[in-house]
């Protein structure tokens, strides 16, 4: 199974954001419209839409394609993404004129370790099994 | 008569095609059954060693879990955020 392993990798990358954003967009729809939370959520809802997932894809392309064939840990450069997305999501954030909440920036130095703990271990699990079942690290 | 031969003629061509799907049945064995008994055997024992084995998880691991956990039940206002991420 040697062909296409640049499409398996992107699809074996998106996987796990795509279908993780189901939870994403029903808590920031309760959020927004049960628990009527004055934020315009869905003013930046198209970062988890669309560019988190395509990041991942992109991300476990490079790391198909570069870095398994050097024995790179899929966890640790998995990991690597929140220091990427982080300020990207805040940049998307800040355009858009999204309000984003102080106590979220104060939290920040908290945040963004555990994020990168959850990548590593989603990366190195989730993506992990997908890349093993298509065969491709 | 008509109605009789024509009746007669359905009844031969099912009979026909009953002999020609279902095969006679001699009442004796065609081989030994037990090579391919071992055979089935061996083949659910090869699909026992191809089914993945469960996930193995390190202690380091489970201590980066308990850590994440432990982040998000103080910092709750941590889950929107990192549900951005995500």
């Amino acid at each position: 199974m040697n062909r296409h392993s640049v499409l398996r990798a992107y699809l074996a990358g998106i996987c796990v954001p795509t279908v993780f954003l189901l939870v994403v967009a029903a808590v920031f729809t309760c959020l927004r419209y049960v628990y009527n939370i004055p934020l315009p959520v869905e003013r930046v809802i198209v970062f988890p839409m669309a560019a988190v997932p395509n990041l991942w894809g992109l991300w476990n392309i490079l790391f198909v394609r570069v870095l398994a064939p050097r024995r790179v840990s899929l966890g640790l450069f998995g990991s690597l993404l929140p220091l990427l997305l982080a300020p990207l999501g805040f940049m998307v954030a800040r355009i858009l004129q999204f309000p984003v909440p102080t106590h979220l920036l104060a939290a920040a130095p908290i945040g963004l370790p555990v994020g990168m703990i959850l990548y590593y271990l989603a990366w190195k699990y989730l993506v992990g099994s997908l890349n093993a079942e298509l065969e491709l690290a | 008569m008509n109605k009789k031969s024509s009746e007669k003629a359905a009844g031969d061509w099912l009979r026909e095609r009953l002999r020609a799907t279902e095969p006679p049945a001699d009442g004796e064995l065609r081989g030994d059954l037990w090579p391919r008994m071992l055979e089935r055997i061996a083949e659910a024992s090869r699909g026992r060693e191809l089914r993945p084995s469960p996930v193995r998880v390190p202690w380091f691991d489970w201590a980066l879990i308990g850590l994440a956990a432990a982040a998000l039940l103080f910092f709750p206002a941590l889950v929107p955020a990192l549900l951005y991420h995500f």
